[in-house]
């Protein structure tokens, strides 16, 4: 039996196939290889995209409330409450759209499939699975408001507090 | 009689430079009718002769070969687009507006394109239901089923990347939704289930797809490459194998005598392509393709639907988790299409259409096909829903993607709280694993051995406890929860202590608010003891529906065996559990049976 075998691995992979079994190996590990380095060759080293930080304004001019003055633009919804500024990314975590807001109803709502989000961003119904992101949120040394859309937060606490919440409470 | 007046045709046919081209002549006789088709590098795909059953119109209709026209109008038509557009997305929508209103015959040519792309797709959904119906699919001819799948997938693609390149807002908000789906793929999508750690934004699927981590120049550029040349090349490849594999096995009626394919078939064919030319010229001169606003990533359209053949897969999106509705759920339904002819044994049926009757299952008159019911009737139930989700995407579905009904008219300051509830996650296992129970069988083994120990009774007392066992415990997990669970949205402080109360205020769950009604009109005891007994009902007709498919479940796991039974019965379950998915939602409010965010796991 031992021998059976030993013979039979001889015959597939002995001396003789030697040169051709690597021959048909370089072949394929070379054609595969190829094939699949194009793969990484679709996914770009540089982007020319638009930077994700904007200046807002100054924080007077925000009166309480939601305020969509960024939406068309920069694509952000920035919030004043009576303790301070926080910052929507006005992007549907179900599927990209870009929700409304409406005011009568006090919740976001998304065009695409549905989904609803309240005021600190949870949702309260539809299909999306994730709160609405936060931007990180500081004054400028200018005294604007400067929104970082690189940088997002959406868990409840670390998103209330740090960079994703700016204490403000001058009139 | 007059002199014949003299003719250049007998000189020219007698030069050299004719004879090299055309090898022999067009008289009608036995002989050329054989030499045009196999003498013609373009007719040669047909055999010369074929069963004059196969070619009554009645039995093919055309489609594929309409669908293959189709596809040879999109490539004209196509590459003379080509001309005028730009794929940059400064210049892509104007290039739009140049062909519809400053270039001669531009705007025909766009509709053109477009209605044809439209007319393909419904060519090929109904060739793939004639192929089906007339069991054409069945041996030597399954692996062809499998490559028309394939086709009918690309079909889809290509109008999904054909779409994006007018560059308005259809076009982005359909395209971000369908790269934020490659972002949720398990894996290798970065905000999908199992991401693997090396996972990004800026190296996941999505930026593969489109090129960036935003929809841009990129993104167009990538889609006008897939849409005009990559997709259309695998496209062409896959076709030739599918027209190839037709002539090798030939049609699947082969009764009747035998007919010339020239002039037969080949008439058919011309007829047939002037026909859909015609109804392409009049569709494209009365109405012209849609063209939105230009793309603009700042604001979504309200609502924002996708052209009518996906709004099935948009409106499925509402029910489940974008990585089960958008990327598991579609590749299901892929490999289950593709599975069938490997799981349909049965050998009738080929050859001719269903042949459909009237018989009685229980009490209810059913319409079903004589000689194979139950595929036939599985099949058209899934084509059937796809088109009723199609049916509510397209005209049930208003501003915020919210429930109107057909006659409503749709208004955007609609106050329409929606209320939706998640049942625990306990409850929700239990229903769905007792549900997917149902499909089990009883095999004659365990059958034989029940009644050796038990009696000839046995077996049927077993089928009926499992059914009836299972049917109740669905209703119990489905309403008990729905009445006693703590609504956990609205912890401790609010009014709203149950999934019963907040569900039974809101105007979005029927049937919970109903039986809220109830509790309230006739007191507790007698609003609960109703709805105990609507619960039992519920169950005992689950159950009685369970047993009325166990006679035909058994017959199935005998017939296909384990493997085979697991698919069919797998794909059915999943198939009638979207359907009760969707029920649930708009019936009862529920948003996720079972829901774990951590994986992403919301059904």
């Amino acid at each position: 039996m031992q021998a059976d075998l030993w013979r039979r691995l001889d015959e597939r992979f002995g001396r003789r196939q030697f040169l051709l079994k690597s021959g048909w190996a370089c072949f394929w590990i070379f054609l595969g290889g190829w094939l699949l380095s194009n793969l990484r060759y679709l996914f770009p080293n540089v982007l020319y995209e638009p930077t994700l930080s904007f200046k807002a304004g100054k924080p007077a001019d925000y009166p309480l409330g939601i305020s969509e003055k960024w939406k068309k633009t920069q694509r952000a919804w920035i919030i004043r409450t009576d303790q301070g500024f926080y910052c929507f990314w006005a992007r549907c975590t179900h599927l990209g759209c870009t929700p409304n807001w409406f005011d009568a109803e006090n919740r976001f709502k998304c065009p695409c499939h549905g989904s609803n989000f309240n005021r600190s961003g949870d949702v309260i119904a539809g299909p999306a699975p994730k709160p609405l992101w936060r931007c990180a949120i500081k004054l400028a040394d200018d005294g604007q408001l400067l929104v970082d859309k690189a940088r997002l937060e959406n868990r409840p606490g670390p998103r209330e507090q740090g960079d994703f919440f700016l204490p403000y409470t001058r009139a | 009689m007059a002199d014949k007046a003299p003719s250049l045709t007998p000189f020219v046919k007698k030069t050299k430079i004719w004879k090299s081209v055309f090898r022999h002549d067009f008289t009608d006789t036995p002989r050329t009718r054989l030499q045009r088709i196999f003498g013609n590098v373009f007719l040669h795909l047909h055999p010369v002769r074929i069963a004059k059953d196969a070619i009554r119109v009645t039995y093919t209709w055309g489609l594929g070969g309409i669908s293959f026209y189709l596809f040879l109008v999109l490539i004209v038509t196509g590459i003379l687009l080509m001309f005028y557009y730009r794929p940059a997305s400064s210049l892509a929508y104007q290039d739009m507006k140049d062909l519809s209103f400053a270039v001669t015959l531009g705007q025909l040519l766009r509709n053109m394109h477009r209605w044809a792309a439209h007319l393909m797709v419904v060519t090929v959904i109904f060739h793939m239901l004639r192929v089906f119906l007339t069991g054409a699919y069945k041996p030597p001819r399954e692996y062809n089923w499998v490559v028309g799948v394939l086709l009918l997938v690309m079909t889809l693609f290509l109008s999904y990347t054909g779409y994006l390149l007018p560059w308005d807002q259809l076009a982005l908000w359909a395209v971000t939704v369908g790269a934020q789906m490659a972002a949720n793929s398990p894996m290798l999508g970065n905000e999908g289930p199992f991401r693997l750690p090396f996972i990004t934004t800026s190296n996941d699927a999505r930026f593969g797809l489109i090129g960036g981590t935003m929809i841009g120049d990129a993104t167009l550029i990538r889609f006008y490459v897939l849409h005009c040349i990559a997709v259309p090349f695998i496209f062409s490849v896959f076709l030739c194998v599918h027209l190839w594999r037709v002539r090798k096995d030939s049609f699947s009626k082969q009764t009747g005598e035998k007919v010339d394919v020239w002039p037969h078939l080949v008439s058919r064919e011309f007829l047939a392509a002037l026909l859909v030319t015609v109804i392409l010229f009049v569709w494209s001169m009365v109405l012209n393709a849609p063209l939105e606003a230009q793309a603009n990533l700042n604001v979504t359209p309200n609502p924002s639907k996708a052209p009518w053949y996906f709004l099935g897969l948009q409106e499925l999106l509402v029910y489940f988790d974008p990585w089960i509705a958008g990327v598991v759920l579609p590749t299901i339904i892929i490999i289950g299409l593709m599975a069938i002819p490997y799981v349909d044994t049965n050998p009738k049926g080929v050859g001719s259409w269903a042949k459909m009757r009237w018989r009685r299952v229980g009490p209810i008159p059913v319409w079903s096909a004589e000689e194979r019911p139950f595929a036939v009737s599985v099949f058209m139930l899934g084509i059937t829903m796809w088109f009723v989700l199609i049916f509510i995407g397209t005209y049930c579905r208003g501003p915020n993607w919210e429930w109107y009904w057909p006659w409503e008219a749709w208004s955007h300051r609609r106050i329409a709280k929606m209320t939706l509830k998640n049942i625990p996650n306990l409850w929700g296992s239990l229903l769905v694993g007792s549900y997917f129970l149902l499909g089990s069988p009883v095999p004659q083994k365990v059958k034989a051995m029940l009644s050796a120990k038990a009696g000839p009774q046995a077996p049927a007392r077993a089928s009926a406890a499992l059914h009836v066992g299972l049917g109740l415990l669905i209703s119990a997990a489905l309403f008990v929860p729905l009445l006693i669970s703590p609504d956990a949205d609205y912890p401790s402080r609010s009014r709203y202590t149950t999934l019963f109360e907040a569900l039974g205020r809101c105007r979005n769950a029927p049937v919970v608010s109903t039986m809220y009604a109830l509790v309230q009109q006739l007191g507790p005891a007698a609003g609960y003891a109703l709805i105990a007994v609507m619960i039992g009902l519920v169950g005992l007709l689950l159950g009685w529906a369970g047993m009325r498919f166990a006679k035909l479940k058994d017959r199935l796991y005998e017939e296909l065996g384990l493997i085979k039974y697991s698919v069919v019965i797998s794909l059915l379950l999943m198939m009638m559990g979207v359907l009760g998915k969707i029920v649930l939602r708009l019936a009862f409010g529920i948003k996720y049976l079972i829901s774990l965010p951590m994986f992403n796991f919301n059904i």
